[in-house]
């Protein structure tokens, strides 16, 4: 299994093109890194601020894709890691000052030990069950957050949360400009991005797919199904607690309102609508989703109607979502990670 | 007090289950989730107010009106959306219920305006029942959501469209094949659902008093927790269900608080689900 | 420097005028061009129905002024962007008015993390904030010398109204066995935590104490334990349509008559008092403004409202709040002979406006000192029972 390579074979078997599509990919990801890298150069704040937005929800997506396009299991529990990710991380630098770095890994840390716990009685469910499981679990952390009054001050929030702080040799520096901040935003999608595309071709990531693919054949060959799912889970709620770190300390506040179901749904259009179980999908819905709704900006009074058909359209007219469409359109097929699940 | 939460519970339960009744038999055609079921609700309670606002009618007479405005727009919804999600990939259904959700929530906003309305109408009268006092209009609602299941296990039981209802519900493809008209079905189904949790949002509208674009929100996700707790697709298990979700809810509000009730019931429920994870009744074959 | 002694004689002008905001427009020479406001509310989704009131208040206001000759010979422009009540929308409806549209104020929002949210933004960009909705008391201990200077609050805190609805209680009506039923939200609760700080000067207990969600129908279970506590006041802090149906239901487990409710949610409101009259005889309300205040202003601004709205639609606190804030900017933007917004900001810091609640100024932590009416039910009708001003205790 581990003899192929990870940008292998694909449906068809066939090597020249699947090396081929693979050289397009990394051309493509090293184009749009480019672009963004010089977004700034011509972007008004407004549009600056749209593209850090995006990328607000890539964190939080990539984890949804990958429990969801990699493991199979649709969940709903992603707003409330992020929630506990910007939870622990303004509480980290509003009381002890703590750097932005030691934030964010302490935010994704902590909503991926909170997953473990929770994922042992979810990921015995199925389907229905799992959603309607995960979906009581941002019901639940909604609750706490709003009770527990003595950490997270309740529905007041927590409001003035310092910008980040990068911690350096000199003593480092606030980040506090728009712009510094994009970059920042645009430095932790990459990486992101990067750990995503480690995870799922590394040797965990196959057995997720396969057991997404025919559970019973991976476990029948004796995958430990259970124990991947459970690594899916926890590592897209770290995805989630990283999303909602950044986004903490680039809002300055967090109340128990960012687990309604507004922040939910958005994530859901992004994943489902840009290509699930693909990166390129994802990213490519992270913009084009938040680009849409802000474009629409133009009609207030229509704005989510006109939205709500958008979805609609766009659903049926790309059932596999966006990203398979402008492949289509560019002349190569989008490659679903399936080909390497041996 | 116990009297009190028992009769809380069964009432708040009969609202509960006449909307996840509708959305249990779509999901039972369709395997998708309906995102868009509590606009129906919603829109139920629009237009029965609207009907007694600008024609001055009947609170009993704009009952009838606000089934046949929402089954209207349930049957173009149903043909321009729902019957593409016959076989279609379960992602598809939730992005497009949700964006159906955003049209209708945001086209009542547009016509009748973002702000609150007030619902006049009904029997709000209280009446004593031993210790416990309660409005005429829930004892209505008890009454006719417990008719309404009786109707509609004898409908899935012993009518045509009924057992042609469970076929597609158990195999879409041996339909097809036995020429069962599938599309004509799903549509009917959807129709039938969205008209009754409609019937919930008029009949609530009494007691629940104001009304607003987004009021249906909030229905949906305690709807999914109850078709999934009444094991999808089962009738009497959703109104078990729906009572068991309302009961706790009403025992929890009742000696812990308001502020908890959400948090506790679902806890209670992802509880029940891990030992039970198909739902409580999902020995009851479908409908 | 010539234009800083100009303002501040127009700034002392006002002070010795206040009511600036109906003075014919200013003959001086003006700058900056026409006043363009960015009202940032939820007008989509569940919130929109705070929204409404707010944008219909603001447009209201605009249309008046306008046809009145606009402000410094320029018609008012306002724009409108959907917030949803959320931080991520409300700022990027915010940083879309700024950056594309160029407005030199955002009016907004109405929940307070969407606030507080833009309190940041609107001071990198240096753009007037004005609130007119939000209860976090954090939106001005952070603003003025506390931090932010381009934020301002016309809106009262929930202090003086926790305070002067427990005085009323214990003076009036002698009730000391309180239950607490308030919306789960910063509101509700922020006004409950300042109650809970004078109860003991009143000699007053809470006995029960629920926060129910925006969306709640059900309050049944709760109504029953309160009336098994035998409480006699029930402190609410509550959003005006679930007031109806609370009070709906309480008449129905029988409540009427035995439990007085004290707080704010348009217990007031001819509306309300339709709904359950037994119930809320007695009921008491502090409101920043009510549609019953004798006030010509506010009397003539119901009259307008249901002119252009249809006499259906009452207009709530957030109607008026946005209403009164767009004259506020006006006499602002008049007092300062200028839109740029520096020159307004200072024209604010400054102003001494005669609203229809009473005089508007800022205090230094850019929160208006307004005052609280205090309303009873007698006999199916709204009293007024005098008006309370305190100013606002800032944290060290």
């Amino acid at each position: 299994m581990a003899s192929v390579s990870s940008h292998g074979v694909n449906t068809h078997g066939n090597y020249v093109y699947a090396n081929r599509q693979h050289g397009l990919r990394i051309a493509g990801f090293a184009a749009l890194v480019a672009a963004l890298a010089a977004a700034p150069l011509v972007a008004s704040e407004y549009q600056v601020h749209a593209l850090i937005v995006s990328m607000v929800f890539l964190l939080p997506a990539l984890g949804l894709n990958l429990i969801h396009g990699y493991a199979g299991m649709l969940s709903f529990a992603q707003m409330a890691f992020f929630g506990i990710g910007a939870y622990t991380s303004a509480l980290l630098a509003m009381r002890f000052g703590t750097p932005f770095w030691l934030n964010i890994a302490a935010g994704g840390l902590v909503a991926g030990l909170v997953a473990i716990p929770l994922g042992v009685p979810a990921l015995r469910l199925r389907r229905y069950s799992f959603v309607m499981c995960t979906l009581g679990f941002a019901v639940i952390a909604q609750t706490i957050a709003k009770n527990w009054v003595s950490v997270t001050r309740g529905d007041l929030g927590l409001s003035n949360v310092p910008r980040p702080r990068i911690a350096l040799w000199n003593g480092g520096f606030e980040i506090s400009d728009i712009k510094s901040y994009y970059y920042l935003a645009l430095m932790l999608a990459i990486l992101a991005v990067l750990a995503f595309i480690a995870i799922v071709s590394s040797a965990a990531g196959r057995y997720m797919i396969a057991i997404r693919e025919d559970e019973t054949l991976a476990a029948s060959v004796g995958t430990p199904t259970w124990h991947y799912r459970m690594i899916a889970f926890a590592l897209s709620a770290v995805f989630a607690g990283a999303g909602g770190s950044f986004y903490v300390h680039y809002f300055t506040v967090i109340s128990p309102t960012v687990f309604d179901p507004f922040y939910a749904n958005t994530l859901l259009v992004i994943v489902l609508g840009g290509g699930v179980g693909t990166v390129g999908g994802v990213i490519l819905g992270s913009f084009m989703f938040v680009a849409l709704s802000e474009a629409l900006r133009i009609a207030p009074d229509i704005r989510m109607i006109a939205y709500g058909v958008l979805l609609v359209v766009i659903v049926f007219a790309c059932p596999e979502g966006l990203l398979p469409l402008v492949m289509r359109k560019i002349g190569t097929s989008p490659a679903k990670e399936v080909a390497n699940a041996t | 007090m116990l009297m009190d939460v028992l009769v809380n519970g069964i009432t708040a339960g009969s609202v509960y289950a006449l909307v996840a009744v509708g959305m249990t038999i779509i999901f039972g055609v369709l395997r998708a989730i309906n995102f868009a079921h509590g606009e129906y609700y919603m829109m139920g309670t629009f237009a029965s107010w609207w009907g007694i606002e600008t024609f001055d009618l009947p609170y009993i007479v704009s009952i009838p009106l606000a089934l046949a405005v929402v089954a209207a727009i349930a049957l173009a919804i149903g043909l321009l959306v729902m019957r593409r999600l016959i076989d279609a990939p379960f992602q598809i259904g939730v992005v497009a219920t949700l964006g159906v959700s955003l049209i209708l929530q945001n086209t009542v906003i547009l016509i009748f305006g973002g702000t609150y309305k007030m619902f006049d109408g009904g029997w709000i009268e209280p009446v004593e029942i031993g210790s416990v006092s309660l409005s005429q209009q829930r004892i209505l609602i008890v009454v006719a959501s417990l008719l309404i299941f009786a109707a509609l296990e004898l409908v899935v039981r012993k009518t045509r469209f009924g057992k042609t209802m469970r076929a597609v519900a158990q195999n879409i493809e041996a339909c097809n094949v036995v020429g069962v008209d599938v599309p004509r079905v799903v549509v009917g189904t959807f129709v039938l659902g969205c008209t009754l949790a409609a019937l919930s949002g008029v009949l609530t509208a009494p007691v629940t008093v104001s009304l607003y674009g987004g009021m249906g929100t909030s229905i949906t996700v305690k709807t999914f927790a109850i078709i999934v707790i009444g094991g999808v697709g089962n009738v009497s298990g959703t109104l078990l269900a729906a009572w068991l979700l309302a009961l706790t809810e009403s025992v929890v509000a009742t000696y812990l608080g308001l502020q908890f009730r959400d948090g506790v019931a679902f806890t209670a429920l992802i509880v029940v689900l891990t030992f039970l994870p198909g739902g409580l009744f999902s020995k009851r074959e479908r409908f | 420097m010539p234009t800083m002694t100009r303002r501040q004689l127009v700034a002392l002008a006002a002070t010795i005028v206040p009511l600036a905001s109906r003075i014919s427009p200013a003959l001086a020479q003006t700058t900056g061009g026409p006043l363009r406001i960015g009202l940032v509310v939820p007008l989509s989704g569940p919130s929109a129905r705070w929204g409404g009131f707010a944008s219909h208040g603001a447009e209201l206001a605009i249309k008046q002024i306008n046809a009145a000759g606009g402000v410094n010979g320029a018609p008012i422009e306002l724009l409108r962007g959907d917030s949803q009540g959320t931080p991520v929308e409300a700022v990027s409806a915010a940083r879309k008015l700024i950056s594309r549209d160029g407005v030199k104020v955002i009016l907004g929002d109405i929940a307070s993390s969407a606030t507080i949210a833009l309190q940041p933004v609107v001071e990198a960009a240096k753009v007037i904030l004005l609130n007119g909705a939000s209860s976090n008391p954090d939106i001005t201990y952070k603003a003025g010398v506390g931090g932010y200077k381009w934020s301002f609050r016309s809106y009262p805190t929930d202090e003086l109204r926790a305070k002067v609805i427990l005085q009323y209680g214990a003076e009036k009506k002698n009730i000391t066995r309180y239950a607490v039923l308030s919306v789960d939200n910063d509101y509700g609760r922020g006004a409950i935590a300042f109650s809970k700080k004078y109860l003991p000067t009143y000699k007053g207990e809470i006995l029960s104490e629920d926060y129910y969600k925006d969306d709640e129908t059900d309050f049944r279970p709760v109504l029953s334990r309160i009336k098994s506590r035998n409480v006699q006041g029930i402190l609410m802090y509550g959003l005006p349509d679930s007031t109806r149906l609370i009070v709906r239901q309480m008449l129905e487990v029988g409540m009427a008559g035995k439990v007085t409710l004290l707080g704010n949610g348009e217990f007031t409101y001819p509306d309300t008092i339709k709904v359950a009259p037994s119930v809320l005889n007695g009921a008491v309300e502090a409101a920043a403004w009510s549609p019953d205040l004798a006030s010509p202003r506010s009397q003539k601004f119901v009259a307008d409202y249901a002119a252009a709205y249809g006499a259906k639609e009452v207009p709530n606190v957030h109607a008026y709040t946005h209403w009164e804030a767009v004259y506020l900017l006006a006499a602002a933007a008049k007092a300062a002979g200028s839109t740029e917004t520096e020159a307004l900001r200072a024209a604010l810091e400054k102003i001494d406006y005669d609203g229809a609640t009473g005089r508007v100024r800022f205090d230094d932590h850019h929160q208006a000192e307004l005052p609280m009416f205090i309303y009873e039910v007698e006999g199916g009708k709204a009293i007024e029972k005098g008006a309370f001003t305190a100013k606002v205790e800032y944290p060290a």
